[in-house]
């Protein structure tokens, strides 16, 4: 790995976490769910200080190239981060159906109060007329 | 025993009205509970102007969902039994004391009404028997249960089974599945024939050009059911 590409990496990654916290701090991303971003951006960041210990990594599984591991990595993280968006996202789908099942049977019940209700004043009004 | 029908609703403007009449006569001695799946069209407004006893979902959940909040109804009101019918008028609600008889006398928890037992009325198209033939296969091998008509959607279940519907029901294409999860909580399944006509009006949420992904979808669920729940031995 050439210093000038050490370099643009540093950046680069430097870029990726002041993003990720100012996301934060604006609280557009709740922390249980960014946590697996900042791993990743910490394992991007030590593999471009240490690229030695990157190279023989990627000697150990078997590809030729360092840039050829470095994006295997990448799309590695890339899809763990899939995955867990869309687990994140069939659980809130359970959560908004069953909000959605609860809120159907409230406005029944407040319906039918209602109606109660109204009986109620219609007697008490007709008692008051006589 | 309170019995409760849940007829869930999406675009029945045209048959609701017909269905939940013919159920009043047929048996006047169940309460009915109609579960507007957020429809599109004046399935709401006629309910509203029939006084009927329905409940709206703000938001279009599809039809395990409707059917599920019913099954909530059901058990936050305790009721004994439930039966689910279709609101486009295709189950004959003449059947209902059929279908609720074994769950009275306690010789069953789960009741499905099978069109395919006494082979009369509607029988659906050859391609879509072949279809539940396979479906009805599938869950043989991993139950042991045999069933005849696994996507019907006529069936009545006690309060055991209320509890675990509402708690988890299937979302997409519920019937099969629905099986499956009662057949490994070891559940007594029993078919009752009953006749069937075709749709009076609106869409079956079985549509031709969907019935490979439906295929190929409620297939994965029933085997994932079965390996991700243990069945238990009564």
């Amino acid at each position: 790995m050439s210093n000038t590409l050490q370099i643009f990496m540093i950046i680069a990654e430097v870029i990726y976490f002041i993003l990720i916290f100012c996301f934060l701090k604006r609280k557009t991303l709740s922390l249980k769910y960014t946590l697996l971003w900042l791993i990743a951006g910490l394992v991007m960041l030590f593999f471009t200080i240490f690229p030695l210990t990157m190279i023989r990594a990627v000697k150990f599984i078997g590809v030729e190239s360092a840039m050829n591991g470095l994006f295997a990595l990448c799309i590695f993280f890339i899809i763990i981060i899939l995955m867990s968006l869309t687990s994140i996202a069939s659980k809130q789908s359970e959560r908004i159906r069953t909000l959605t099942q609860q809120i159907a049977i409230l406005e029944k019940r407040v319906r039918e109060i209602e109606e109660l209700n109204e009986k109620a004043d219609e007697n008490s009004n007709m008692q008051e007329g006589a | 025993m309170k019995v409760l029908v849940i007829i869930p609703a999406y675009n029945e403007e045209e048959s609701i009205k017909m269905t939940i009449d013919k159920l009043s006569k047929d048996a006047p001695y169940v309460d009915y509970l109609v579960v507007n799946d957020c429809s599109r069209d004046h399935t709401k407004e006629i309910l509203e102007q029939m006084h009927a006893s329905f409940i709206s979902l703000p938001v279009n959940l599809g039809i395990g969902g409707a059917v599920q909040s019913g099954y909530r109804y059901a058990l936050a009101n305790h009721y004994d039994i439930a039966v689910q019918i279709d609101g486009d008028g295709q189950h004959d609600t003449a059947y209902l004391a059929t279908v609720l008889e074994p769950l009275q006398k306690q010789e069953a928890d789960v009741v499905i009404g099978s069109r395919f037992i006494a082979k009369e009325g509607f029988q659906s198209s050859g391609m879509r028997r072949a279809g539940i033939k396979i479906l009805d296969s599938l869950i043989f091998l991993c139950t042991g249960i045999e069933i005849k008509d696994s996507t019907s959607g006529f069936r009545a279940i006690n309060r055991t089974m209320i509890e675990l519907y509402a708690k988890e029901y299937p979302i997409d294409y519920p019937e099969p599945e629905a099986i499956v999860r009662a057949a490994v909580e070891a559940a007594r399944i029993l078919e009752v024939p009953v006749v069937m006509k075709e749709r009076n009006a609106g869409q079956s949420s079985i549509r031709p050009l969907h019935s490979a992904y439906y295929m190929l979808k409620v297939s994965i669920a029933i085997i994932l059911c079965r390996i991700s729940n243990h069945k238990r031995r009564k």
